[in-house]
């Protein structure tokens, strides 16, 4: 009998040990769970749950240990949008140029590119576009990419339309979109889009 | 007695094999017709294939009849070859042959308007527009006010082109209207046959081996059973054959049989303890279940998006960050727009509250990690910690994220030091002490404050 129990102890005490592992939607157990949670407000990691890890709490606010979500801001979030009609500055000191986003022959005249015309900065824009755009333009700008080819209506580069088109266009389009093509102002940069622009102008060439 | 046994079994083999009787048949009989069965199943499935290819062509044929059958429009193969580099060059970023994109449908357009009206318009939409023209004002405000770009086309040209758009048009109609039946059971039943087939045949063998199993142990019963009944006729070895039975119960008494479960038990119980506790920590495997059940394995496998495109942060900043909804609407704020997925975007846009993504990767907060310093400084590609992320269709940890497995990549990663003058000096002081190339380790790689302060 007393055997029994001891094998059936040992037996549950492993089935317990095998479930600390993480699989699905179980994150498994954590060693010393206070330092795994950050303190301060994280913008990945949103725990909204006022009372996860009460058992361990010693907040002086009585709410769980893990509680990790800003109650001040909109849904409590913990980060923030910048604050409406505020731009950010940076090292090339470039503010955004207020041209209307239908306006590409205006764009086209004003825009020029403040980067020199060299085979670092070509370079730099051929990585670039292998990352932001290929799946759509294709390799060779032919709007052959893979995504391209399902979503439709993709431009050619060296197609008679807009082969000549200037490079304060192409930034243009980049930063407000046009046709079947939204802004991709919020993943580029003004000059990583500069950059792109500057091997566009290539594949509108070949 | 042993005699006996297969003497009778070849009798009933031979008599089994002439009835072709699947139920009595012996292991001889059953291998020859498992033979038999999958010979005639490559036959049939050969048979099949090259029927289905010859459906294929057959309705392929009317097709290209239609094609060639309607007047009007030249259905000359080399001016549709020549519309088609045309419409790929020129219409395609804005004109579908049978969907709206920027602009209309083109499909049909020989049907709405007369070749000169087109003419006029592909040459100069905005002076037909501005002349009044009923159908072209009636366009330019269907489609958001926007102008069609000007073509200096010759008219043979634009005919080229539309003697494309209706070849293609025709061509899709033709496709739709074929019973779905015929082509599609073909394409289908050639591309999963293998497997099919393959699971089919297993199937099959398992079942004809439990059969045999099965009937041997009848005959085996029978025999025995048989013999018992003459046991008088049998010498003595014979009949303790026959009647020997096996004791579980002498077994479970034996010392030495006992010792070995329990041995055998005790390494399992210690080895499984000392798994569970290692898994103590780490959250390797964690597959949660997303708010939107987004596929990496279609989006970065089949579509081949870099990850850098929706992950924005990873050569800028310390995290990779989660896509803002507005990187989702680059693509599906135009294609997929009636899934009940992606209407879950639309949904939060709307009402302007976040996506709740579940963060898998969750690096306990006493570690400092930087993707930025990895990816864009260290070149490290993001299969190396995230595993094969084009193939998984609910993101997994893959990595365990434990320290030991940071040190150790840290102490084998070779720096890439060419064409980089900040490690010229390193690269000379390190070669003064070490035949070895500069690596992570040499460069503070496992100071313990670089990651924990």
């Amino acid at each position: 009998m007393y055997h029994k129990i001891n094998c059936l102890l040992t037996i549950a005490l492993t089935g317990l040990l095998a479930a600390c592992g993480a699989k699905g939607d179980r994150t498994g157990y954590e060693y010393s769970p206070q330092m795994y949670h950050s303190v301060p407000y994280d913008g990945l990691t949103q725990i909204t749950d006022q009372d996860a890890g009460k058992l361990i709490s010693n907040r002086e606010d009585g709410k769980g240990e893990f509680y990790n979500s800003n109650p001040n801001n909109p849904h409590e979030m913990n980060m923030r949008q910048p604050p409406a009609n505020t731009v950010s500055r940076n090292q090339y000191g470039l503010l955004p140029i207020n041209i209307h986003k239908d306006s590409f022959d205006l764009a086209a005249q004003v825009l020029k590119s403040p980067l020199p015309d060299n085979e670092e900065v070509l370079a730099q824009g051929k990585e670039l576009y292998e990352r932001f755009c290929i799946h759509c333009h294709g390799s060779t700008g032919m709007g052959d990419g893979l995504v391209g080819e399902v979503y439709l209506g993709v431009t050619t580069y060296n197609s008679a339309a807009v082969k000549d088109k200037a490079e304060g266009h192409i930034y243009h389009v980049i930063t407000h979109g046009k046709g079947r093509m939204l802004s991709h102002a919020s993943q580029l940069s003004p000059m990583e889009r500069w950059k792109i622009v500057r091997y566009v102008q290539t594949l509108q060439k070949q | 007695m042993a005699y006996y046994i297969c003497g009778s079994l070849k009798d009933l083999s031979a008599s089994m094999i002439k009835s072709k009787n699947f139920m009595f048949a012996t292991q001889r009989s059953a291998y020859l017709s498992i033979i038999t069965f999958v010979f005639s199943f490559f036959i049939l499935t050969s048979a099949w294939a090259q029927s289905d290819t010859t459906d294929v062509e057959s309705t392929d044929q009317p097709t290209t009849e239609a094609a060639t059958s309607q007047g009007g429009i030249s259905s000359d193969p080399a001016v549709i070859t020549a519309g088609e580099a045309l419409f790929q060059g020129n219409c395609r970023a804005c004109h579908a042959v049978n969907q709206k994109l920027v602009g209309p449908a083109l499909a049909g357009i020989y049907d709405r308007q007369d070749m000169d009206w087109i003419k006029a318009f592909v040459k100069n939409s905005q002076a037909m527009i501005a002349s009044g023209d009923e159908y072209s004002v009636a366009l330019y405000e269907e489609y958001n006010n926007t102008m069609m770009t000007s073509f200096n086309f010759s008219d043979e040209e634009i005919e080229s082109i539309i003697a494309y758009v209706k070849f293609e048009a025709e061509n899709a109609a033709a496709a739709a209207e074929t019973p779905e039946g015929v082509p599609e059971d073909g394409t289908t039943t050639t591309a999963t046959g293998p497997s099919k087939y393959l699971t089919a045949v297993i199937v099959g063998l398992v079942v004809v081996l439990l059969l045999i199993l099965i009937v041997l142990f009848l005959i085996l019963g029978f025999l025995t059973k048989f013999l018992k009944e003459r046991k008088d006729d049998l010498d003595e070895a014979d009949r303790e054959m026959i009647d020997q039975k096996f004791d579980f119960g002498k077994l479970t008494r034996n010392p030495a049989f006992i010792g070995i479960v329990a041995f055998i038990f005790g390494i399992f119980v210690v080895k499984a303890v000392l798994d569970g506790l290692y898994q103590v920590g780490i959250q390797q495997g964690y597959a949660p279940k997303q708010p939107i059940a987004f596929s990496h394995k279609l989006h970065a496998g089949q579509y081949e998006i870099d990850c850098n495109y929706c992950h924005t942060g990873v050569r800028k900043s310390k995290s990779a960050n989660i896509p803002s909804a507005n990187i989702c609407m680059n693509c599906h704020g135009q294609i997929k727009t009636e899934s009940p997925e992606i209407q879950k975007i639309y949904a939060a846009i709307e009402e302007n509250t976040p996506i709740e993504w579940v963060r898998v990767h969750n690096l306990p907060d006493l570690a400092y990690f930087n993707h930025a310093q990895h990816v864009a400084v260290g070149n490290q590609e993001c299969e190396s910690c995230h595993g094969e992320i084009k193939e998984m269709e609910v993101v997994e940890q893959f990595a365990p994220l434990t320290m030991g497995w940071c040190i150790n990549c840290h102490k084998e990663t070779n720096i890439n030091t060419k064409g980089n003058a900040y490690y010229d000096n390193l690269v000379e002081l390190h070669s003064q002490h070490s035949k070895e190339p500069l690596k992570v380790e040499d460069l503070g790689g496992l100071e313990c404050a670089k990651c924990h302060y």
